[in-house]
């Protein structure tokens, strides 16, 4: 398996460095020119502590939570890691030292300076030191034998010698290197190395090939060489297991060898081809970290490594970066030693091998460790790292009972039965945070930052202060707290500031809430939660406040201060977030495995009808990722994101499940951006975040901007147009499940928004359709016309005939008829269920309720108004009629857009229209549609439908008529039918009056004015009269051209083949006379008026044209 | 045109504004502002930003060349070039002078800026002044200046030119005076 290479990355200034593993191999730590040496967790790690030793560092070393650098004032010098605090210094040169080692147990180090000389001292007693004189010219490099009995050096001055470290005699001294007078001069540093373990091997870096010298008899054994090295060899170093061997060139070329079989295992080039000057290898696992001379550090992966065994390191090293991040930086960072510490311990009554070292590891955190030695290393870790303690000794605990927890659990079997234990390693819990927070050791830190405001916290030895800073000034003036109790946790809404603090020795856990809208003159409370509870998460809704807390308990109070329900919470908080009435609360449903979070939600609905509608629900994450922001959008959908930018919203259109709608790394420049979340709106859509350059969240100061990025909903092939219209559409109906919501319960909401978003996805709709009949795709179309509202499968219809698609007119046509069917049963189930709770809804006080009972009021009174028949009249007069329900209401769902309208509809038609006009306006619908339409939006947002003419027979009668319409040019037989129902109608009137709607209009004007009625009707709101709104079509019509008049007329006459235009005509008359005489006579005059009057209006024909004509 | 009206024309250069209130866009003959939603960043004239701070309804995003490390590279640029160099903006001083006057309070190291600013102005008024005073000497018939702004312009434009002019009168009339004054005599 080859070895992965990691880009390089900036570590150093331009110069010399070196490179190290810490002991357990969870650190790389590197030194370079600039004097600093930098810990880094990884090597995506942004933010590597950073050690300034000195001006200068030439070499360091690090073992057991010891640093020692040699640096440039002649020194060596010991730090304590991780810390970074000086040691003190152990011993000086005349001049610098060019490297200093380790030996293997960590009591001794070497050094090897510029001044000829070579220094043996002990870490502890820095007194004990020994020289060693023979070389002329400055020491470049430095090896201890494993067994500690020899000290190989390398010299400017072309030998290597091996030493006697006991009585500081050379063993042995090969001339193998170029002479040189000075370091910088050197060709190579020859990095020398012994072999680990047996120290069998001195293997040393010679031109292009590594000699291996063996052990006492100091014969040249082997030498290793590869035809790709083009270069000097400047470094050379043993894996951990003595098995394999690594080089580096002058000129950036790794190669690493098998030492038995002599095989090159790897050859890895550096990409900009500078000198490796460092190189270490992982001492558990296949990586080798390396620095070049330009300061860049780089790391391979997978160096000699059977596949299986990697991954899981590699996972393991990320998810702990990960969690540093969450678990407040460095602490973490600690524990994570401390859990490889246990594993190197463990390792020396283990094999051995490299590969089940990785193993140990996962042991040590999965499962076993006796009880007695967790103590002990308990023990040991706070001796060792007070620091730490210090700074959040409650989390570690917190990490490491969850640790043992598992661990006792696990332990009798996997004791018993094999040594190591090879699962699944269990993720530590992400700790409780609020949403829009910085990190809580953070001297200056947000608090929270939503939509309402911003608060501050200041903790520094000045100061120890909150501030509250609305973004709205008109809600609240900026605040300015003293911070006294150390309040740690805070909400913020239009209401009220929510504070809370952790318990404390003395001091209860506190919830302080500064009431700042309240009407009396006491604007602040304080509750003290009970011993031992400690509150973890806060939010604010509307007149109430929450606070779960480690008791596993959700306690709610109103915003004066009133306690009301406790109840317990299934897991620990993780954050919560309000809004309105409703509550998301997200805890922990288990322990994850492998990287991942085990999260659930509950949402709880907290208003007069307390409800849950998501039950502890799994929250989904991405991979490996912990939860970042929870909270509402401002429109009230539950949202959240994840670590890995994912931004997930509650699709209650689809059963309360979770939709991603944006991916903020996506808009990341670079790899170590993030967007910190502050805000979602779904209108506009908004996802309003802070762009941060390489970290996680932002500072206080300066002041960071807040970025608008839009959403995407991650659809497959939005390069192309279906996919991009795909996505449009859904995202479209994704955001607007809200106005459903707002309807359902009772909020109120702008009629127009839900309009507009109607139209908006009707019309992608079209486009699609439009598109796939473009691509032949006649299947596809019926399938986007299921998706269609009724009038919009009516223009899909007329689309398709134009375009001379006959099949897929008539599927459509036959969906239309299916659609109305289905529509019609819908609604009287709906209606049905409405009745029963209708009474309660009503006492409920529920607004949409009683408005719903007030549109078919209006309507009535509509048709009332109208000289219409007396039928409509009667049965109108009885709309709570149960029975009638379901036959009325297939009656108004499967309108007919197509047939000429009866008269007695047309009032309802201008009372409802009027409302519906701005949908109406450009969608070039006919009038039949808006009527469909308004009743599709009254449909949606009233399930409460008023029945409106009962006739049973009116279904086949339309559906045939439908479908003759749709596809005109259909056969004979579909004609006779049409026929047979016209003459029905005709012939008894009186039986069943609705029947003459359903005649087709005769003439090419009434067609026109069919198609065209909406427009009349909405550029005219005021017409409540049939007579005007044919009058004003008569001069629309026209102004047509005589072409397109005579297309009309064609139209029309090829429908009625077998009736004279004329006789429809008189036909037609004749029904409407029936109804108002007066009216048809005028229109009839209006027939005969002049060609005088010029249009103002496009006719909707040629905007449909139009409309057609772009699509393709 | 004085400076006064060059600053007028300045104040139409867009800046980003955050509102601390919230309105819904205002239309203007100018064209369409807003909306303002509280703590969103918006874009609005400098006058309207200027006015908006005055009355503490909103807190001002200095530029993005604004910016203390940009500037001191524009200005060591400007001090090395020969010729004028392109500025960010085409009102850079009236913009600096305005927002620092007005909102300095929002502009990280107000001071260092204003500094640095002068300074690039210094650097260029000065270049101006020497190809000005080279243009003279050499009296050459034209000059070609490119990147200079308005104000910039507005400073030695009017004076030069009425110069210019002038000498163009003394020099014509220096020409016959040897047929003149014997005529005379």
């Amino acid at each position: 398996m080859p070895a992965t290479q990691k880009p390089m990355r900036y570590g150093h200034t331009e110069g010399h460095t070196d490179v190290c593993f810490d002991d357990s191999g969870s650190c790389i730590v590197t030194c370079g020119s600039d004097g600093d040496v930098r810990i880094w967790e990884d090597l995506d790690d942004d933010d590597p502590k950073s050690i300034n030793v000195g001006e200068k560092a030439y070499s360091c070393a690090l073992k057991n939570g010891k640093l020692v650098t040699a640096v440039s004032n002649n020194t060596i010098q010991v730090h304590t890691f991780p810390e970074g605090v000086p040691d003190g210094i152990l011993t000086r040169f005349t001049t610098n030292a060019n490297h200093v080692i380790f030996n293997g147990d960590g009591t001794k180090i070497a050094a090897g300076s510029s001044d000829f000389l070579v220094k043996v001292v002990d870490v502890m007693d820095c007194s004990q030191q020994k020289m060693f004189r023979g070389h002329d010219a400055p020491v470049l490099s430095l090896s201890f034998d494993p067994k500690d009995i020899f000290l190989a050096s390398a010299s400017c001055d072309g030998s290597v010698k091996v030493w006697q470290i006991s009585d500081q005699t050379c063993a042995v001294s090969w001339p193998l290197l170029q002479k040189c007078n000075d370091v910088i001069n050197a060709e190579s540093i020859c990095r020398l190395a012994w072999q680990p373990r047996s120290g069998k091997l001195l293997a040393v870096p010679v031109e292009k090939s590594v000699k291996l010298y063996r052990r006492e008899t100091w014969s040249n054994q082997f030498d290793l060489s590869d035809n790709f090295i083009s270069q000097t060899l400047n470094v050379v170093t043993w894996s951990p297991c003595g098995q394999y061997l690594a080089a580096g060139s002058i000129n950036g070329l790794i190669i690493v060898w098998n030492v038995e079989t002599k095989d090159c295992m790897e050859r890895v080039k550096n990409e900009k081809g500078y000198a490796i000057c460092g190189l270490s290898w992982h001492p558990t696992c296949g990586q080798i970290a390396y620095t070049d001379a330009e300061g860049n550090l780089g790391l391979l992966e997978n160096v000699c490594d059977p596949s299986g065994k990697m991954s899981s390191s590699k996972v393991s090293s990320r998810v702990e970066k990960d969690y540093s991040d969450l678990f407040d930086g460095d602490d973490r960072s600690n524990a994570g030693d401390f859990l490889n510490d246990n594993a190197v311990e463990m390792r020396s009554f283990s094999k051995g091998i490299i590969n089940d070292e990785e193993d140990d590891d996962d042991l040590m955190l999965a499962s076993g460790r006796p009880r007695q030695r967790s103590h002990v290393l308990d023990d040991d870790e706070n001796s060792v790292d007070v620091t730490m303690l210090k700074n959040s000794s409650s989390l570690l605990k917190e990490e490491e009972e969850d640790d043992q927890a598992g661990g006792i659990h696990n332990l009798p079997l996997l004791t018993s039965q094999r040594p190591f234990y090879n699962g699944p390693m269990p993720t530590p819990r992400q700790k409780p945070f609020q949403s829009g927070s910085t990190p809580l050791h953070l001297t200056h830190r947000f608090m929270v930052w939503n939509s309402i405001g911003i608060i501050r916290c200041y903790n520094d030895e000045q100061d120890n202060a909150i501030d509250v800073e609305f973004h709205d000034t008109s809600i609240h003036h900026a605040t300015h707290l003293s911070n006294t109790l150390n309040y740690t946790v805070a909400d913020l809404s239009h209401e009220a500031i929510l504070l809370a603090c952790e318990s404390t020795d003395e001091l209860a856990s506190k919830l302080h809430c500064l009431h700042f809208s309240s009407w009396d003159s006491s604007k602040e409370w304080i509750v003290d939660m009970p011993q031992n509870e400690d509150i973890e998460a806060i939010c604010l809704g509307q007149g109430w406040a929450a606070a779960a807390t480690s008791t596993l308990l959700l306690r709610l109070f109103t915003i004066g201060g009133v306690q009301k329900e406790v109840f317990s919470l299934p897991g620990p908080v993780v954050s919560m977030a309000g809004h309105g009435e409703q509550l998301v609360i997200i805890y922990h449903r288990g322990t994850g495995f492998d990287g991942d979070q085990c999260l659930g939600a509950q949402l709880l609905e907290l208003g007069k009808k307390k409800k849950q509608i998501l039950h502890g629900d799994p929250l989904p994450l991405t991979r490996k990722s912990y939860l970042v922001w929870v909270g509402f959008s401002a429109e009230g959908t539950p949202c959240y994101v994840d670590s890995e930018g994912i931004v997930r919203m509650l699709n209650r259109g689809l059963g309360n499940t979770w939709t991603p709608i944006c991916n903020t790394r996506e808009h990341c420049k670079g790899k170590s951006d993030h967007y910190w979340v502050v805000g979602i709106h779904e209108k506009p859509q908004q996802l309003r975040c802070i762009p941060c350059k390489g970290s996680r969240f932002p500072p206080t100061l300066p002041r960071p901007a807040i970025a608008v990025l839009s959403f995407k909903l991650p659809y497959c092939q939005t390069a192309t147009e279906k996919g991009q219209m795909e996505e449009q559409y859904w995202r479209s109906v994704m955001f607007h499940n809200y106005l459903d919501y707002l309807a359902k319960n009772g909020y109120e909401y702008e009629e127009s928004t839900k309009n507009q978003a109607i139209k908006e996805q009707q019309e992608l709709l079209m486009k699609m359709l439009a598109l796939s009949c473009k691509l032949e795709r006649e299947f596809r179309c019926v399938e986007l016309a299921n998706l269609m509202t009724q009038n919009a499968v009516n223009l899909a219809i007329k689309y398709a005939s134009r375009s001379r698609r006959l099949i897929l007119a008539q599927r459509l046509s036959e969906l239309a008829v299916e659609k109305a069917a289905e529509l019609a049963a819908t609604q009287a189930e709906e209606e049905e269920e409405e009745e029963e709770d209708f009474r309660n809804k009503l006492n409920a006080g529920y607004s949409n309720t009683a408005t719903e009972w007030g549109q078919p009021r209006l309507r009535n009174q509509a048709e009332e108004d109208t000289e219409d028949s007396g039928e409509a009249d009667d049965i109108e007069e009885k709309p709570e009629t149960h029975n009638h329900g379901a036959v009325t209401s297939s009656n108004q769902g499967r309108i007919n857009p197509f047939k000429v309208s009866g008269n007695s509809k047309e009032p309802a038609i201008s009372g409802n229209s009027v409302r519906s006009t701005n949908i109406l306006d450009s969608m070039n619908k006919s009038s039949k549609k808006s009527t469909a339409l308004s009743r599709a939006t009254n449909n949606e947002k009233s399930p409460v439908i008023k029945p409106l003419i009962p006739k049973p027979k009116s279904k086949q009668v339309s559906a045939a008529s439908f479908f003759q319409k749709g596809a005109s040019k259909a056969g004979k037989t579909e004609e006779v039918k049409e026929e047979n129902s016209e003459n029905s109608s005709s012939e008894s009137p009186p039986v069943c009056p609705q029947n003459t709607e359903n005649q087709r209009p005769k003439t090419g004007f009434q067609m026109w004015l069919e198609e065209n009625r909406s427009n009349i009707l909405s550029d005219n709101p005021d017409f409540s009269d049939e007579a005007d709104i044919i009058k004003e079509g008569m001069v629309r019509f026209r102004v047509l051209s005589t072409e397109e008049r005579k297309a009309w007329a064609a139209k029309a006459k090829g429908e009625t083949v077998s009736d004279g235009a004329e006789a429809k005509k008189r036909k037609l008359v004749a029904d409407r006379s029936r109804e108002t005489e007066n009216q048809t006579e005028k229109a009839k005059e209006n027939l005969n008026l002049p060609k005088k009057q010029k249009p103002l209006d496009l006719s909707t024909n040629q905007k449909l044209s139009a409309f057609a004509f772009k699509q393709e | 045109m004085d400076s006064a009206e060059v600053e007028f024309l300045a104040e139409k250069e867009l800046v980003t504004i955050i509102p601390n209130f919230s309105l819904d866009k205002i239309y203007l003959i100018g064209g369409d502002l807003g909306p303002f939603n509280p703590g969103l960043p918006v874009e609005v004239p400098l006058w309207l930003a200027i006015n908006l701070k005055q009355r503490q309804k909103c807190r001002l995003v200095p530029p993005e060349w604004m910016d203390v490390e940009k500037l001191e590279m524009m200005r060591d640029h400007e001090r090395k070039e020969e010729t004028f160099t392109p500025m960010p903006s085409p009102y850079y001083v009236e913009l600096t002078k305005l927002l620092l006057n007005h909102a300095s309070d929002n502009i990280p190291k107000a001071d260092e800026i204003r500094t640095l600013i002068k300074d690039v102005w210094d650097t260029r008024i000065a270049k101006l002044r020497v190809s000005a005073d080279r243009f003279v000497r050499q009296q050459e018939s034209h000059a070609k200046l490119d990147n200079l702004t308005l104000m910039e312009i507005n400073t030695s434009g009017a004076f030069l030119t009425q110069a210019l002019n002038h000498m163009y009168k003394l020099r014509t009339n220096l020409q016959p005076p040897g047929g003149a004054q014997s005529q005379d005599f």
